[in-house]
């Protein structure tokens, strides 16, 4: 035992030279355990498959120069060039950034372009991300213009914020795995463990059908779908298009039967700015009665949901809007 | 501030699981960074080389990648944790890396005197890592300690990404029903203040009893 090294000895180079290699190992290693989390082609991507890819954005109208008020909000946006959206970028059908064309993809994130070229000439939208958690900050201190996030009106958040819309009429859905018996009715949840994506909608609707449910909530789509495949909870709550979308991925889970609520998503706006939300109400109307809506659903929620487009809701339907 | 008011009980539940999950990681990185300091200066090629290894593993990874790899990675090797454990384990590994650090610091500024004297009485390499060397090593390193202990605090919130209801999760859904952020997450910052300023006047208080008057 000579040479009692305490204190490391300078002779060993060997944990010098490891520095460098062990960082390699580790991204070859974590590399392997991503590619075998992602099990199944990437190609199939829900919504990334447009059908006869038409950009529904180029053919839109552009709004009048006579509805542009001067000193409006719109004419502030139309000076800067682009809109300034709050959204998301990982939420399939919806708004997801695709990492090939670098676009952002999806119904919401559709009808912000729509909105962009109506009120700018062109379809210019910068979206601001991890929106969620700050919506309505955003919105009130002018960060954004407006905020297209599956953002359900409710006449507490309507306090903080306005809406224009609703813009698409949803509802809540349960996903189990195939073969798992026992969840029927959403009031079977009770009692169970039950994942919802964080920052959803879903969570207050399981509170209120099954107000004994342990709620487990995960940031996106897929973990939310890996979690309930690897059975960390019984059941998933989410919006009923994301769950067909879901299903066709991952053939081992399948929807319990019809939605269990009725959300209604609205366009978030300044909480004061009436000339704004008459202005993207009319431009809501207009859409509804060209086809512009329609052919973005098609586009967007139309390649899993089977059928003919619904008929968009009714501005100022419900209560908050 | 009436909003964290009204849903006092989910950040009083929230904290108590970000406490839970602090104490528990915290005695795990404590006990695994007190070993791998060990192993980074014991005598054995091989175990230093393990000791090395593993400090630059969890020191150069992101806890969140940690965090996904372990809740969804290990499930499907056929290992599954419930989520809080998960969180436990891997904040406690992570961690262990940097007390492992801050512990061999505190090795080598005890005089290499001490570790002749220790030899010269015929104790072993532990016996004198532990009866003489360690001791006074430990207390010279409470300030560090103190200030992973904070650090491990604040990243107890990454776990609500993966589903563990602590603090910031908490929080989130508050803010869903009442869409009022500012406050929200104000309040939860506090929280986390409170637990830290309380965190590092125990370091003070703990430092100077145990500091070795030379």
């Amino acid at each position: 035992m000579s040479g009692f090294p305490l204190r490391r000895p300078r002779a060993a180079a060997s944990p010098r030279r490891l520095r460098t290699a062990v960082p390699a190992v580790l991204a070859a290693l974590s590399l392997t355990a991503l590619a075998a989390c992602s099990g199944g082609s990437s190609s199939d991507v829900p919504g990334g498959a447009k059908p006869a890819g038409e950009d529904v954005a180029k053919k839109a109208d552009v709004a009048p120069d006579s509805t542009i008020l001067p000193n409006s909000t719109m004419a502030k946006i139309k000076a800067r060039g682009y809109l300034i959206v709050g959204g998301s970028q990982d939420a399939p059908l919806w708004s997801q950034l695709n990492p090939i064309s670098g676009k952002t993809d999806g119904f919401d994130a559709e009808m912000g372009r729509l909105l962009a070229k109506y009120i700018i000439g062109k379809p210019e939208v910068k979206i601001v991300s991890s929106a969620t958690e700050t919506r309505e900050a955003l919105l009130q201190n002018g960060t954004v213009d407006v905020v297209f996030q599956t953002y359900t009106i409710t006449p507490k958040r309507a306090e903080q914020v306005a809406f224009a819309g609703p813009y698409y009429s949803s509802g809540q859905a349960i996903l189990v795995k195939k073969g798992a018996g026992g969840i029927k009715v959403p009031a079977d949840l009770n009692g169970k463990t039950v994942i919802a994506g964080a920052n959803t909608p879903a969570i207050a609707a399981i509170k209120q059908v099954a107000p004994d449910a342990k709620v487990v909530t995960f940031g996106s789509d897929p973990e939310c779908v890996t979690a309930l495949r690897q059975g960390r909870g019984d059941a998933y709550v989410q919006d009923q298009a994301l769950l067909v979308a879901d299903v066709k991925q991952n053939p081992d889970t399948t929807v319990v039967g019809e939605p269990f609520t009725a959300d209604p998503y609205g366009i978030g706006l300044g909480h004061d700015d009436v000339a704004f939300k008459t202005f993207v109400n009319d431009w809501l109307r207009k859409i509804g009665q060209d086809g512009s809506w329609q052919a973005i659903w098609k586009q967007t929620l139309g390649t899993v949901v089977e059928g003919n487009p619904p008929t968009p809701p009714a501005i100022g339907g419900v209560p908050g809007s | 501030m009436d909003v964290v008011l009204r849903h006092l009980s989910a950040f009083t539940d929230g904290i108590t699981t970000t406490l839970e999950l602090t104490a528990l990681s915290f005695a795990g990185a404590l006990l695994i960074g007190v070993v791998v300091a060990a192993l980074r200066v014991s005598p054995v090629a091989a175990l230093r080389g393990v000791g090395t290894v593993y400090v630059e593993t969890f020191q150069n990874t992101p806890l969140l990648v940690l965090l996904v790899l372990f809740v969804f990675g290990l499930p499907e090797v056929g290992v599954i944790f419930p989520l809080f454990t998960t969180a436990v384990i891997v904040i406690a590994l992570y961690e262990a890396a940097y007390i492992a650090e801050a512990v061999r610091s505190g090795i080598n500024t005890v005089s290499i005197g001490q570790a002749e004297a220790a030899r010269a009485l015929g104790l072993t390499f532990g016996q004198s890592l532990r009866l003489v060397i360690l001791p006074q090593a430990l207390r010279g390193v409470v300030q560090p300690i103190g200030n992973i202990f904070i650090a491990l605090t604040m990243n107890t919130s990454l776990a609500a990404a993966v589903g563990v209801v602590e603090l910031t999760s908490a929080a989130n859904r508050v803010n869903l029903l009442e869409a009022q952020p500012i406050p929200v997450f104000v309040g939860a910052g506090l929280g986390y203040m409170v637990i830290c300023a309380v965190a590092g006047l125990l370091t003070g208080v703990i430092e100077r009893k145990v500091a070795i008057v030379r």
